[in-house]
Formats: structure tokens, C-alpha cells, sequence
């Protein structure tokens, strides 16, 4: 027990003793939940923590079965290849900007649909925009890579040639220019309608009084969505912008589903590098992949600990 | 109390259904192995060298890993195959033996082969004993220590007397005389098919191609936005040796990797004629001819576009492989109802350009695909030679087995009974009845698809180092044209370098070639500066390669 919580203890119970047991006597007291909890533990012991023993291969060259130690090796070569910082601030870049975008779209179409007055019209507009959600990454990207094929086959670049807007086709997802907004549009499609439902569980949560009371003092309904629904909002954007950033470099399924060499240098992220290192090269070296990936993972504990930290302030609570 | 005696009741139940998940084997949960006809077979750790005793070696079980070229899949007969394989092995090699056959995915097999020669052991279960391997992998696994030299079973096995085609096995020696790779085929190559009704359309014929000037012509005009002049599986196929056979009227003489010329190793990528192909590739491509969906395309997706029941955006050539895909590719255009009125005239096989005719003097043959065998690092030879007896000396048998190879499984792929069938039944235009008499050898309606007829299993016989004595020869005279063709045009693609760096590098190298291909071609950068953005980033290494092959081939 820490000593602040020593302090507020001896606040509440005044004279009465605090149980100084031991830890042991206090678990042995508390044997039976222990012994229920033994199973999750090894559980959680097996499942969890045993694959970490693999880290080690960080340090070591493991190319088939030949497995030598070499030290900070694999890292030096990490951080003198440029493809690896490239993947890097990539990952940083689209991550963040993926994440301000899909919540600011969430934000505005949520209190688009508070504005709702007709309950069904709501409703039927909240599942249809859900939808998209429950696709896989995969489902989608083929449907994308369809649609805005430069082939007779595309839509977008026939529909844009029958107007006479375009004379070629646009290769949309082979163009270093047009990758990036494609890759947020396509994000934005996918997971807005997911990201309103806590802003609208937000919403729902404000006092009508408060409307009730704009309305007498005479505010437009521009004056309440500013006065009243985004700054009510404004707890939970940083809330889910702080439970997010931690996450920020998990990202692979919808950029391996959409980049192409092409783009490698505006699309290639951590998990994308890691992957083609491990999977697509003939005879990989574990070693070198692991050690990317244990990079990439104390960045990713740093950055946790960073948002908890931030989340204590914001919230009075942390994430963990 | 009683509180207390529950929970530990329910924590020891728990804990012990936890161990009892972890303490149960792969081998208890594992699903047999393909074609393995459901029985539950000895685990793979007795692969053959349990059996071992008192010097004699007896080979129980074979594992091999194999790719889509065995065509008789699970859903297709493989258990028959292996049913009768074993009954045919066993009865040579007076012992019973059991074949597992693991058939992985196409497109990721090296991947997939990697990864299980990386976590596995011989012995262990999923362990290949043999598998087979592209040239390009050979090179890659040959001084890795994990596959077996073959030279002297090689040397010495039985089929040597009927082999018509040795150099095929010739090639495959290293510099010090090791070989790590047996090929029972030689390696086919790919040719370029056009769609007659389209060259009718335009009043033309194949003899009307001589040279690129007139192929490209030609491709002009069925290129409107809609439709295009060609289509392939990428501009070139730069993992994949010999590069450039989906294209090769496009890059005509240049090969964009590391290749022996005159006597010296040289990176194709550098040269000038990798230039010139580029360039030739980008004006095609401005010029709305080749298909832009050829970049992202894979084999199957090219095709399926070629002949695809919708031509109004479908191509007019796509170069493919020779011999059996021709029937293939007229087949699915029969399946797809487009140009029946042509039946098997529907492709015609353009001779290969004055260009291509003039630099490498045909269609490249490919290096043929093999299969090894691993070493178990014993330092004892009785397992792989047991491992090639049973497995590939057998293959060439001439007779039994290797008609199982070829065709597949009697009764099953093929026959010689009397029988009639009729395939397409329910479509009068389609419909064709077969038959035949006693004794007479005919392939049978494919057992996933009873409107097509069977074509071969994983060696082809006109492709293979030592036919069959039996007789058994399939007469699909669409086939024979389709080899006789390819064998008029063809090659031997240059032999797939293999070095220590050239290894280590091969993938960014690759992945740098293809990336500036790509852009050279749709007009990002120019030719040139793609080679010169390759020299930049790669030359060091490039000339690493070039030193350490030329070594090479000073030490032979």
C-alpha cells in the first residue's frame, strides 16, 4: 500500500488499526480466490508470456536452421536502412492522420444524426452507415481496387470519361499523389459510421434542459450544436483520440490490402516492412524481423504509457 | 469450508483441462494428410529412420511436399493416387510403404517451404523427406546444407538407360559435380496465343506477323479503351526466372537479371536492351495496348480476363505456357461460350518475332522445376537413397508408376476398359459422347468436373527425360500441336545465377526491378533513369553478384 493511500486510509478509519499483515498471510487468507485464479494465471502465463521468450531471436541471424548470436547486429542494419525510418514515419503519418480524420467525420455525422428530428430516417440512416464496418479489409480493397481500376472494367474512370473530364485513365492506386486521400477516403467510408456510436451514447447522455433553456433565450440551432453539443463532445474526442494514439503503429490490414510498390515510399508502414522481410523473402532471417518488430513494439509501450499519462490528466483515470 | 472444497474442485478441473489442452500433440490433432484416404497413418516421426535396422535400411513412409502441379488434388483423386502408388511401391521394394502428400498453396509456396524447412527437422512431422522446387529455389537451398547430393543416386538409377533428354540433369551439377535437384521433365516455356476470330475480324492471318512493327500494328487495333492488344501477368515477372517469357516480344533480347554472356556474367538490368524493352513497354502502354490491369495482375487473373465470357474487355494475345495450355485455355473459352463456332481453332501460336528470333533465337525454355531431397545431416546416405529409390527412381519407371505420375490413378483419371460416357450431357452445341474398347488407353472424365475430360497428372509425357514403354500415350492432337510448336521455337533460358549475396539481396533487388519497371512503363520516370535510380541504389551489390558468379565460374 502506497503511502497516499496509507494517508487517506488512516483518514477513514481514525483509530482503528490498519492490517499490516503480510502479503503471504493476506493471500493465504484469501487462499480459495487464489486457487480460482490460478488457472487464468497459467493461462495467461502460457498464452501470453511464453511467445515473448522469442524476442530473443531479436538478437540473433536465423536464417532456416542455422542460429547464431550477433548481438545488436540486426539493429544496427535496422537503423542504418532508410526503407525501415521510411516505413516509420509512414506508419506515424497515416496513423495519425487516419485517426483525426475518422474521428472528425465521426464527430459531424453524429451530431448530423442527433439533429435528426425523424426517429425512423435515423435509424435507418445509422445501420446503413454502419454497414461498411462489418466488411472485411479485403472485401473492401477489391471492391476499391475495382471501382477505380484504370481498365475499361473501372467505373470511376469510365463514368469520368462518358462525362469527357479525362481522356486516359487515372491510376488511382498506383499514383504517389493519390494514394494517401484514397487510403483516408476509403477509411473514412469504412469506419465513420462505427466511430459515431460513442458520440451519439455522448449525446444522448446531454440534459435536454439545456436546450430548453437556449430555446427560451432564443438560440438558433447553429447556437446549440456550438454552445451546447461540442463542447458536451468535447471530453470524449480526447477520450477516443488518447485510446487510439496508443495504437498508432498497428497498423497493416488496410494498407497491405491497398499499397503497391509503386507507393511503397507514401504507403510502406512498419507491419508492411516486417511482413514482406519475414514472408516474401526466400529465405528470411527471423532474427532481423524480430528485431523490427521488438522496435516497434517499444515504441508502441512508449507510446501507451505516454497516453496513459495523458489520460490520468484529461480523465482522472488512466487507460491501464 | 464447503465454499473452499468448491473452488478447489472447480480450480483443479480447470487447471488440469489448461494442461491437458497444452500437453496434447500436433500429432493428436492434426488432420491426416492429404490423400491419405482418411486412415490414420503412423506419425511422421517415423519417417523411415525408425525403421532402420541392422544396417538395412527400410523406408516405411514418405513425406513429400508438392505444388499445384501435382493435378490430382484432394478433390480429384490424390486418395486413389496414393492408394495406388503405395500398392505399386510397395510390391517394388518388397516392403509396404505409405506416401503423405502435402499440397500447398500455389502462389505462396516458397513462402510456405521456407517456413517449414526453417521450423522443422527431419524426423519431425510435416517434414518433407523430398519436395519439389523451381530452379530459382535450388539455387537458393543447394548450399544450404538441407538438401541431399543425389549425383551418384542419380548416377546410378535404374531409368538411366531410357533417358532421351540428359542434359536436363546435366545443368543442374554444381561446379564440384554435387546435385541437389532431380528433374523427371525438361522445363517448358510459354508462347503467344491469339484469338482468330479477332484476327479474322481484321481480315488476317499469323503469317501476316513477321516482325514487332507488325505485331504492334496489329495490337492497335483492337486496342480502343475497351478492349486491348495484350494482356500478362506483370510487364515482366521479375521473381520468377526467365523473367520475361509473359512479354517476350516486348523485351525481345533483354533479360533483366543476372545472366552469363559470352563467358562472363553480366546484370541485365543495366543494360541497354533492358532500356530499349522498358521504352518499347511504356509507348505500348501510352498508346492503350497493353491492358493497364497486366501491372497488378496475376497469371490467374490474366488469363481469366483473356477468356473471360465478356470480350467486350478482353485482350487479343496473352503469351502462356505451351503444350497442355492451349487445350486449357480453349477449353475455358468453350466453357465461357466465346468463339464456339472455331471449336479448337479458336487460338492460333504466333511464331516467335524476326526480333526475338534474331537475340535469343526462339521462346525461352524454362530451367525445369526439380525435386529434392533433405538431408538429415547424418552423415549416413541409407535414408535419401532409400527416399530417391522409392520416390524417383520409381517415378521413371517407365511403366506403372509413372503412368500414376502422368495420368493418375487407374479406373479414376484414366483406363483401359471398355466404357462410353458423355460429357456436357445437358447442352445439345456442347454435348460429345466417348467411347472405347477393351484395351484401349483413354483418359476419363475429371472427377471434379464430369463435363471436361482429364488431361494429366504432374509429369507431362511429352515434357518428361524418359518416356513411358507402356504405350499409354494421350492423343489430344490439340496437345501435340501445342508441343510440337513450342519444340520448333524454343531455347534454353540462360541458368539461374546463384551466389551468396545474390541470395541475401535477392528479394530488394527484385522488389527494386519491379518497382521501377513498373514506373518506366506508365511514364513516371524514363528507362533510363530507371536503370540509373537501379545502378544508384543497387550497383555496389550488382557488382558484388557479378564478382562472386564470375569466381564461380573461374573455379569450374
Amino acid at each position: 500500500m502506497s503511502r497516499k493511500q496509507d494517508k487517506l486510509a488512516q483518514q477513514v478509519l481514525g483509530d482503528r488499526k490498519l492490517n499490516k499483515k503480510s502479503l503471504g498471510a493476506r493471500m493465504w487468507n484469501c487462499r480459495g480466490y487464489y486457487l480460482m485464479f490460478l488457472p487464468v494465471f497459467i493461462f495467461v502465463l502460457i498464452i501470453y508470456y511464453w511467445p515473448m521468450l522469442g524476442i530473443r531471436y531479436a538478437f540473433f541471424s536465423y536464417k532456416l536452421r542455422d542460429i547464431h548470436w550477433v548481438g545488436f547486429e540486426n539493429f544496427k542494419t535496422l537503423f542504418s536502412t532508410s526503407e525501415f525510418w521510411r516505413a516509420f514515419v509512414n506508419t506515424l503519418q497515416l496513423s495519425i492522420t487516419k485517426l483525426l480524420l475518422n474521428t472528425f467525420a465521426a464527430v459531424l455525422v453524429s451530431v448530423f444524426i442527433n439533429e435528426m428530428a425523424n426517429l425512423l430516417m435515423k435509424k435507418t440512416v445509422q445501420t446503413v452507415i454502419y454497414l461498411p464496418h462489418f466488411m472485411s479489409y479485403a472485401v473492401v480493397a477489391a471492391i476499391f481496387t475495382l471501382f477505380l481500376s484504370p481498365s475499361s472494367t473501372g467505373f470511376v474512370n469510365e463514368t469520368l470519361k462518358s462525362w469527357g473530364l479525362i481522356d486516359r485513365s487515372i491510376d488511382f492506386l498506383h499514383n504517389k499523389g493519390m494514394w494517401r486521400p484514397i487510403f483516408y477516403l476509403i477509411n473514412m467510408w469504412k469506419e465513420t459510421g462505427w466511430g459515431t456510436v460513442i458520440f451519439l451514447a455522448t449525446l444522448s447522455g446531454i440534459n435536454p434542459e439545456l436546450y430548453e433553456a437556449a430555446d427560451i433565450d432564443g438560440a438558433t440551432r447553429l447556437q446549440k450544436v456550438r454552445y451546447i453539443t461540442f463542447p458536451a463532445l468535447g471530453n470524449t474526442i480526447i477520450v477516443v483520440l488518447i485510446l487510439n494514439l496508443a495504437k498508432v503503429l498497428n497498423m497493416f490490414e488496410p494498407v497491405f490490402v491497398l499499397y503497391n510498390s509503386r507507393v511503397y515510399e507514401v504507403s510502406d508502414v512498419i507491419s508492411t516492412y516486417i511482413y514482406r522481410k519475414t514472408f516474401l523473402t526466400a529465405i528470411p532471417d527471423y532474427g532481423y524481423s524480430t528485431a523490427v518488430g521488438l522496435f516497434k513494439s517499444v515504441v508502441g509501450a512508449t507510446l501507451m504509457l505516454l497516453c496513459n499519462e495523458a489520460s490520468k490528466k484529461v480523465r482522472g483515470r488512466g487507460i491501464m | 469450508m464447503k465454499k473452499k472444497l468448491v473452488s478447489a474442485v472447480i480450480a483443479a478441473s480447470m487447471v488440469a483441462g489448461l494442461l491437458a489442452g497444452c500437453g496434447s500433440t500436433g500429432a493428436d490433432t492434426a488432420a491426416p494428410a492429404a490423400g491419405d484416404a482418411g486412415a490414420t497413418k503412423e506419425s511422421a516421426a517415423a519417417s523411415g529412420d525408425a525403421a532402420a535396422a541392422s544396417g538395412d535400411f527400410q523406408l516405411d513412409n514418405v513425406n513429400i511436399i508438392v505444388d499445384g502441379t501435382l493435378t490430382a488434388t484432394v478433390d480429384s483423386g490424390q486418395a486413389e493416387f496414393v492408394q495406388q502408388w503405395e500398392a505399386a511401391v510397395s510390391e517394388k521394394l518388397g516392403h509396404p510403404i505409405t506416401l503423405n502428400i502435402t499440397q500447398l498453396d500455389h502462389s505462396d509456396y516458397s513462402g510456405t517451404v521456407s517456413r517449414t524447412l526453417t521450423t522443422g527437422a527431419p524426423g519431425e512431422e510435416g517434414y518433407p523427406d523430398a519436395l519439389i522446387m523451381s530452379a530459382t529455389m535450388l539455387r537458393q537451398y543447394q548450399t544450404t546444407g538441407l538438401l541431399w547430393n543425389l549425383s551418384d543416386a542419380y548416377d546410378n538409377a535404374e531409368f538411366q538407360s531410357r533417358i532421351i533428354y540428359p542434359e536436363v540433369n546435366q545443368n543442374l551439377k554444381t561446379a564440384d559435380g554435387a546435385q541437389y535437384g532431380f528433374s523427371p521433365t525438361y522445363g517448358n516455356g510459354c508462347v503467344t496465343y491469339l484469338k482468330q476470330s479477332w484476327l479474322d475480324k481484321e481480315g488476317k492471318t499469323v503469317d501476316d506477323i513477321k516482325t514487332f512493327n507488325d505485331y504492334y500494328e496489329l495490337l492497335k487495333k483492337y486496342s480502343d479503351g475497351k478492349t486491348y492488344g495484350v494482356i500478362a501477368a506483370g510487364y515482366g515477372k521479375l521473381d520468377e526466372a526467365p523473367f520475361i517469357n509473359y512479354m517476350p516480344e516486348w523485351w525481345q533480347g533483354a533479360y533483366p537479371s543476372f545472366y552469363e554472356k559470352d563467358g562472363t556474367w553480366v546484370d541485365g538490368f543495366t543494360e541497354q536492351a533492358t532500356i530499349d524493352a522498358l521504352a518499347r513497354l511504356h509507348q505500348g502502354y501510352v498508346d492503350g495496348i497493353i491492358d493497364p490491369d497486366t501491372e497488378e495482375a496475376g497469371t490467374k487473373q490474366a488469363r481469366e480476363k483473356f477468356f473471360s465470357n465478356d470480350q467486350s474487355t478482353s485482350e487479343f494475345a496473352f503469351t502462356y505456357w505451351a503444350g497442355q495450355w492451349l487445350r486449357n485455355l480453349t477449353d475455358n473459352m468453350s466453357k465461357n461460350e466465346v468463339d464456339d463456332d472455331l471449336g479448337d481453332k479458336r487460338l492460333v501460336q504466333l511464331p516467335p518475332v524476326q526480333e526475338i528470333k534474331d537475340t535469343w533465337g526462339g521462346y525461352l525454355n524454362r530451367e525445369a522445376p526439380v525435386w529434392v531431397i533433405t538431408d538429415d545431416g547424418d552423415g549416413d546416405n541409407t535414408r535419401e537413397q532409400a527416399i530417391f529409390d522409392a520416390l524417383f527412381d520409381t517415378m521413371l519407371d517407365g511403366d506403372k508408376v509413372q503412368t500414376l505420375w502422368t495420368y493418375g490413378a487407374e479406373d479414376v483419371h484414366w483406363s483401359v476398359k471398355a466404357e462410353t460416357f458423355t460429357t456436357n450431357a445437358d447442352d445439345p452445341d456442347k454435348k460429345k459422347d466417348y467411347e472405347y474398347a477393351d484395351g484401349e488407353f483413354h483418359l476419363k472424365q475429371s472427377p471434379n468436373d464430369p463435363d471436361t475430360i482429364w488431361k494429366k497428372n504432374h509429369l507431362d509425357p511429352v515434357l518428361v527425360i524418359a518416356p513411358l514403354t507402356n504405350g499409354y500415350t494421350d492423343n489430344d492432337p490439340l496437345v501435340q500441336e501445342g508441343n510440337k510448336f513450342f519444340l520448333a521455337n524454343c531455347v534454353d533460358a540462360p541458368a539461374a545465377a546463384s551466389s551468396e549475396t545474390l541470395t541475401a539481396n535477392n528479394e530488394d533487388l527484385t522488389t527494386e526491378k519491379t518497382t521501377l519497371m513498373n514506373k518506366a512503363v506508365v511514364g513516371e520516370i524514363t528507362p533510363e533513369e530507371a536503370v540509373q535510380t537501379y545502378i544508384d541504389d543497387f550497383g555496389d551489390i550488382s557488382a558484388t553478384i557479378i564478382e562472386e558468379l564470375n569466381a564461380q565460374s573461374a573455379a569450374q
